[in-house]
């Protein structure tokens, strides 16, 4: 029976086992050609393991064969830590299988001892195919394993090379002698007729075959940057007009009209280049021998484009209002133009050695061009030592310059001097790498500070509100001041940004790097910078910012919900709703922080060693804050006050309006706000008077002479407190004689009020009721006196009442010393007399 | 609001950060993987409960069973019986 029902099992599973299989099986055939094998997994991961060998070995091949070509090498390199990966994905794809034998291995036991009962035979057959194909699968991730070896290998030696490439041809040793120059001579003219020949051939053929495509190519490129220029200078034209003005214009006006005017026309000369070699490229006007020599003249083309507008837009040799930099006009001029030859003789160097390599000109030959080239612009840069330049503050522009300082004067001479000894030693490719940089990375850093000079200038307060730019923003969109200025703000980052991420990729181009490598960068900064062993992502943080933000707006919005359509509606008293919604509000932030954290990648293990060292630091000086944390979060639980209760504490006094996690708000009766730390109320004992309700008993002290009645002084209290729409009448009020004096006797009227709150002017109606009442009816005077006698009343009735009262007051042994009096009165009554001047000052 | 708490901690439980592959060892023995990452092929021991990580960008590993299993860098493993439990 078990062994039937373990047999059905077995079917049952095999048949599972193999449905993957079959449906995997037509997808197979379809993409590769029918093969038996390709039926299991294994199968298909060894073939796809084979095609990955193929493909190492076809990129191993490549890479030794463009081991001279580093941007080739640099697209390999990229191609073979593809496939490596691709090799831990097709090992990772025959994980699952292995699971399945190794779980159905376990269910199927150990193979019986020496001497057990011998198990039944299927299940010594399966065993082995199980283990069978578990062998054959560690075989194959065995082969990944050494096929990934050999990528990751792949890829170290490509970059060794890459290296290795860059550092000899900058640093390639050339013998400069009497042979080679003669060699080069005689290049000269077997390359002119080469090159004549070349270039005469294409015209002819494009002339007459691709006479139309040729024209189409340049007149829709033509346009393109006309386009371009045209819309650009209608739209910016205010950015990049140097009108003719008489006084001098502002500095940030004269930053950007530089920045702007260098940028424009060379973005128009970049797209006319761009395009026109894309259209020549699309109407096949081009041929592989003219191409390079069309790009490189292009290139060249907008690299002097590119540094004349910036020399002009910087030193402005025609319009000195408008030069950033203080230089004589002469100096101005005359820098111009040597900075315009040493690109020109530099660019033309680039396109000689490009048509060298076209023509297969001997290398001597673009060894001898560079090296006329450095010297040349080593000689230039020794002659700008020699211009005049720089103004002394106070003279005029057009007056004759004095000469460089003698830094400066020293650098010139010295770099032309270091240019031409390395060209003459031998070095060529470096002085000739060193003189592009002079050029082209000196232009760019200069084009990179104007635009940094740009941005700092826009980002100063109100520097927008001034500019063409501010004013029409102001007239079109009705911004105001500090709108205008924030906007700046944002200006001036976005021109950092922009500067930053344009300039560095075109220094790093400059430098050799190829866009490949660039990007890579890029996407590693973006993804993952590693320090030691922690890494750090930055669209991870930036995923992280962007889930606390998400978790902040929505506990936010859910603490709304909560607090208005739940709470609210249930009749919550506000205390609580206000407690919960705290609650709710920290609980929400910290949640938000927690996923923050995570999704910023940091691992919140981690966070556990820093959470021991912080337990540290608790103990000893975050003490206080952690106490005053609890305590607010005890008080938000307990809630022994409420916002809004008027409470006291040590010498605080006065209505809490806010209770947060480390301190409570505290407004005085004179509107000064206290924050009284948390562990304040926690330590110390609170009083409170609006608890559990505003009910409250407020006393009117009244010291009258002996020469009145007491009781009727009493029932005349107690009249006059009745009569008042404020006083309770239950619990009825009280009249209370509560002291002898020297002199006088002292009652106090004793009423209870609804609201405490309104203590003041009750008391303050009571007083005047009070004197009223004792004035018309003669009872004496409802305050203390300084002097012993009574003042002489007025003849009546009243006096003779008072006279004979007099004579029967007065116990001596019930008069106490009146100081004494005072001062019991006044501690028994002390936090009530406070309250009574507190609540006089409030209102 | 149970679901709004059960929704955040699934947030943070499918945003916790894959850094690299980490081994935990659950025999009573320690166990030696031999890890094939990069060019080099070395020997990572795990003592008994203990956890390692290792290859974050993808290796392959041989598990004291025999086994041999590629590791893309972001798996969280254990070693049970000497054989890896992949989760």
């Amino acid at each position: 029976m078990m062994s039937k029902l373990f047999a059905a099992f077995l079917c049952l599973w095999m048949f599972a086992a193999s449905v993957p299989v079959m449906a995997q099986q037509p997808a197979v055939n379809s993409a590769q050609q029918p093969a038996p094998e390709a039926a299991s997994p294994q199968a298909q991961a060894a073939q796809q393991l084979e095609a990955a060998r193929k493909n190492l070995e076809r990129l191993g091949d490549l890479a030794t064969q463009a081991k001279d070509d580093d941007s080739r090498l640099a697209e390999l390199k990229v191609e073979v830590d593809a496939a490596a990966k691709q090799i831990i994905g097709i090992s990772v794809a025959t994980r699952p299988r292995l699971d399945e034998i190794k779980a159905r291995l376990t269910e199927l036991g150990d193979p019986p001892a020496e001497g057990a009962p011998p198990e039944a035979d299927v299940v010594t057959q399966e065993r082995k195919r199980l283990l069978a194909e578990r062998g054959e699968i560690n075989a194959l991730t065995g082969t990944a394993e050494d096929l990934s070896i050999r990528a990751t290998k792949l890829s170290n030696g490509i970059t060794a090379t890459r290296r290795a490439l860059f550092s000899n041809t900058l640093l390639k040793h050339t013998d400069i002698n009497g042979s080679m120059v003669m060699d080069a001579i005689a290049a000269i003219s077997e390359e002119r007729q080469a090159f004549t020949r070349t270039v005469g051939s294409w015209l002819t053929f494009a002339w007459n075959f691709k006479r139309l495509q040729l024209l189409s190519a340049l007149f829709l490129s033509l346009c393109a940057a006309l386009v371009l220029l045209a819309v650009t200078r209608r739209v910016f034209f205010p950015l990049i007009d140097r009108q003719a003005v008489s006084e001098e214009p502002g500095y940030i006006t004269r930053l950007s009209v530089a920045f702007w005017s260098t940028m424009i026309p060379t973005l128009a000369m970049g797209v006319f280049a761009s395009t026109s070699y894309f259209f020549l490229q699309v109407f096949k006007v081009l041929r592989p021998d003219i191409a390079p020599i069309i790009s490189v003249t292009l290139a060249i083309c907008v690299a002097l484009m590119f540094v004349s507008t910036l020399s002009n837009a910087v030193l402005a040799p025609k319009q000195n209002a408008w030069r950033l930099v203080r230089v004589s006009d002469r100096g101005a001029r005359l820098l111009v133009w040597s900075i315009f030859a040493m690109t020109v003789v530099n660019g033309l160097d680039y396109l000689a050695g490009t048509i060298s390599e076209v023509m297969g000109s001997p290398v001597v030959f673009t060894v001898v061009k560079s090296l006329i080239a450095s010297i040349i612009i080593g000689l230039i840069l020794m002659a700008m030592s020699l211009i005049k330049p720089i103004v002394p503050a106070g003279e005029t522009l057009d007056g004759q310059g004095r000469p460089w300082p003698r830094a400066v004067k020293l650098l010139f001479v010295l770099t032309g001097v270091a240019l031409i000894i390395a060209t003459l030693g031998g070095y060529v490719g470096l002085a000739r790498f060193i003189a592009t940089q002079i050029v082209m990375t000196g232009a760019i850093l200069v084009t990179m500070y104007i635009g940094i000079l740009t941005g700092k200038a826009v980002a100063k307060q109100n520097a927008l509100a001034d500019t063409v730019v501010g004013r029409y923003l102001e007239k079109r969109f009705g911004l105001g001041q500090v709108a205008l200025d924030q906007a700046g703000l944002a200006a001036g980052l976005g021109i950092y940004v922009l500067v930053v991420l344009f300039f560095i990729p075109l220094i790093l181009l400059q430098w050799g790097f190829q866009i490949a490598d660039i990007e890579a960068w890029a996407y590693r900064i973006f993804t993952e910078i590693k320090i030691g062993s922690i890494t750090i992502s930055i669209v991870g943080i930036f995923a992280g910012m962007l889930m606390f933000a998400a978790g902040y707006i929505i506990t936010r919005w859910f603490q709304r919900w909560l607090d208005g359509n739940v709470m609210a509606r249930s009749r919550v008293d506000t205390g609580v709703r206000n407690s919960v919604k705290t609650g709710v509000g920290y609980l929400g932030i910290g949640l938000a922080g927690l996923i923050g954290v995570s999704a910023a990648g940091f691992d919140l293990s981690s966070l556990a060693l820093v959470a021991g060292a912080l337990s540290l630091g608790v103990g000893f000086g975050l003490q206080n804050i952690v106490s005053n944390f609890v305590s607010g979060l005890i008080l938000l639980v307990e809630r022994p006050f409420k916002v809004g209760d008027w409470v006291v504490t040590g010498t605080t006094e006065g209505f809490v309006k806010r209770i947060s996690v480390r301190a409570t708000e505290i407004e005085t009766f004179q509107r000064q706000t206290i924050m009284v730390p948390n562990s304040l109320f926690i330590n110390a004992s609170v009083g409170n008077w609006t608890h559990k309700n505003k009910l409250g008993r407020s006393d009117i002290p009244v010291t009258v002479s002996y020469n009145s009645a007491p009781r009727q002084v009493m029932d005349t209290l107690l009249q006059i407190a009745a009569t008042h729409p404020l006083v309770l009448k239950n619990p009825e009020p009280q009249a209370v004689f509560s002291a002898f004096g020297d002199a006088t006797m002292t009652f106090e009227l004793r009423v209870y009020l609804a609201d405490i709150v309104n203590g003041n002017g009750v008391r303050n109606d009571l007083r005047l009721a009070i004197y009223e009442r004792f004035k018309d009816e003669g009872l004496g005077a409802p305050f203390p006196k300084e002097e012993l006698e009574p003042e002489p009343l007025p003849p009546g009735p009243e006096s003779d009442a008072v006279a004979q009262q007099s004579g029967a007051a007065g116990p001596a042994e019930t008069a106490q010393p009146a100081e004494e009096a005072f001062r019991r009165s006044g501690t028994q009554r002390r936090p009530r007399r406070v309250t009574v001047d507190a609540v006089g000052d409030k209102d | 609001m149970k679901t709004f708490v059960s929704a955040c901690v699934l947030t943070v439980m499918m945003s916790l950060p894959a850094l690299s592959a980490t081994v935990t060892n659950k025999d009573a023995d320690a166990a030696v993987l031999v890890v094939v990452e990069g060019e080099s092929r070395m020997e990572v021991a795990i003592s008994a409960g203990g956890t390692e990580s290792i290859c974050p960008s993808g290796c392959f590993i041989t598990t004291p069973s025999g086994d041999r299993i590629g590791l893309q860098g972001d798996e969280t493993i254990e070693i049970v019986n000497g054989s890896a439990v992949v989760k």
